[in-house]
């Protein structure tokens, strides 16, 4: 991810664990997630359509069997877009199905004074 | 040539009478029947053929002519190498109620095609036919009968209680990965039990029935995929017979689009529907699509890997025949799909076709 311009959007503690902040910045809509402790910003556009991915469920989902089983695991770990349902890595960006899909991310930090600091 | 749908017929269904065991020999002689004497017991369709389902010009009066008849107007006339032996009525039996009933008429089904038909020509190839209505008889007569090496599939009717990908039906999956061969429908089967073949309810003609026989086909394809059959059992191959193959495109598709969106409901699976569906399922021809413009036709083909996915079959002698030499198939798929495709997944085939005959007929 190429370095670019600075924006502070916010406080840390503004977004709890396991929430979110939807903010406008440079014109687009970007979604601040907070999973255990890390941050992570992503574009609120879904490679597959162009859906509201910033505004689907941080969940958990099945992993993997090979049997008739239902292992859930990823909690809290995967973006699920909120219009078709595609799951996304919450740190990797990638689409579960198929890694070289990925949903638009962008550098994201906080500062030594709790500025949630984001690069475009 | 492997042609992978012909109609092995009986002059009469009492030619089962000394294969089914006592009990139900009684339930045949002395029970009801749909229709007079040599009709064999099963539900019938709510839709009759106004003319008959079998080709008006082909009339065998005598058991023996169902293969005299079939020798000179189909095997010989065309250059068959291998004709595959799909039954006629006896597809039926899923229909009945009585899984018991039905699992024994489809073994004495199968023990008159060993001793009637798979002896008379070597290029009879023979399929076991099955009730699936019964799970547990079906994979004991899969395991009964598949180490005959003349059997080279297990075939069920394309109307069934359920779609064949449910887990009632694993047994029946489990017996054919079990001894190495295909499971395959044919269109059939479309009454008793079977209540739902066509979907909103029944329709009204004939023809109109006929043309939605790709609907059970539809079914089935996307259960299959989604209950991972092909994942439980990677070396199986499912075959669809006689229900139509245009819409396959469409249908993969969906599943793709909507297996991306949802496939937390089946972790088992490892691969995109579409991908299980080009290597484990193949389709038969006849009755293939017909569009004025043919380039319609190849193009949606060709988004199914035709040339790799299609079996040739004639359906002798039903009122529906294609004719080989008259289907609309790229010329240069025809080798594949009149020869190859077929030696793919009949794996009791000889790997390579005959060198050719002077003389022979071809396609």
């Amino acid at each position: 991810m190429a370095q670019g311009k600075s924006f502070i959007v916010g406080r840390a503690e503004e977004i709890a664990a396991g929430e979110r902040k939807l903010v406008t910045v440079d014109g687009k809509q970007i979604g601040i997630f907070h999973v255990d402790g890390r941050f992570y910003a992503f574009l609120n556009y879904c490679p597959h359509s162009g859906g509201a991915l910033c505004e689907g469920p941080l969940t958990g989902t099945t992993l993997p069997a090979d049997d008739f089983q239902f292992v859930y695991g990823r909690a809290g770990q995967v973006l699920r877009c909120a219009w078709h349902g595609w799951e996304f890595d919450i740190a990797t960006g990638e689409f579960l199905l198929d890694p070289q899909i990925r949903a638009r991310r962008y550098p994201v930090a906080v500062n030594a004074a709790g500025e949630i600091v984001l690069q475009i | 040539m492997i042609d992978c749908d012909v109609h092995n017929d009986w002059a009469t269904a009492e030619v089962l009478l000394p294969y089914l065991e006592p009990t139900f020999r009684d339930y045949f002689v002395r029970g009801e029947r749909p229709g007079p004497r040599g009709a064999f017991p099963h539900a019938h369709r709510p839709w009759l053929h106004p003319e008959d389902f079998r080709r008006q010009d082909i009339k065998p009066q005598t058991q023996e002519e169902h293969y005299t008849i079939m020798k000179e107007r189909l095997l010989d006339r065309y250059g068959h190498d291998v004709a595959v032996l799909t039954g006629e009525e006896a597809l039926e039996a899923s229909t009945l109620a009585n899984p018991f009933y039905a699992s024994a008429l489809v073994r004495a089904y199968n023990d008159w095609l060993v001793d009637f038909w798979l002896p008379k020509d070597r290029r009879f190839k023979g399929s076991i036919i099955v009730a699936p209505q019964d799970p547990q008889g079906a994979a004991a007569e899969i395991r009964r009968l598949g180490g005959h090496p003349d059997m080279i599939q297990v075939l069920m009717s394309s109307g069934s209680i359920r779609p064949y990908g449910d887990r009632f039906y694993h047994p029946i999956w489990e017996a054919a990965a079990e001894v190495g061969l295909p499971v395959a429908i044919h269109l059939g089967g479309q009454g008793g039990i079977n209540h739902s073949p066509i979907g909103s309810g029944p329709t009204t003609y004939f023809w109109e029935t006929h043309a939605l026989l790709l609907q059970p086909g539809m079914t089935h394809v996307g259960s299959v995929i989604a209950n991972g059959i092909f994942e439980k059992w990677p070396g199986l191959y499912f075959i669809v017979i006689e229900c139509g193959v245009a819409w396959l495109p469409a249908l993969l598709w969906r599943l793709d689009a909507d297996f991306k969106a949802l496939r937390k409901e089946t972790p088992w699976l490892k691969r995109l529907p579409s991908e299980y569906a080009r290597d484990h399922i193949r389709f038969s021809t006849q009755p293939l699509e017909n569009p004025k413009n043919r380039e319609h036709l190849w193009a949606i083909l060709e988004a199914i890997d035709g040339q790799n996915t299609l079996l040739f079959a004639s359906e002798y002698p039903h009122w529906d025949f294609d004719d080989p030499t008259k289907i609309p198939i790229p010329p240069d798929w025809r080798e594949n799909v009149f020869d190859r495709n077929a030696r793919q997944v009949y794996t009791r085939l000889p790997q390579q076709a005959p060198a050719p005959v002077d003389g022979a007929a071809s396609p």
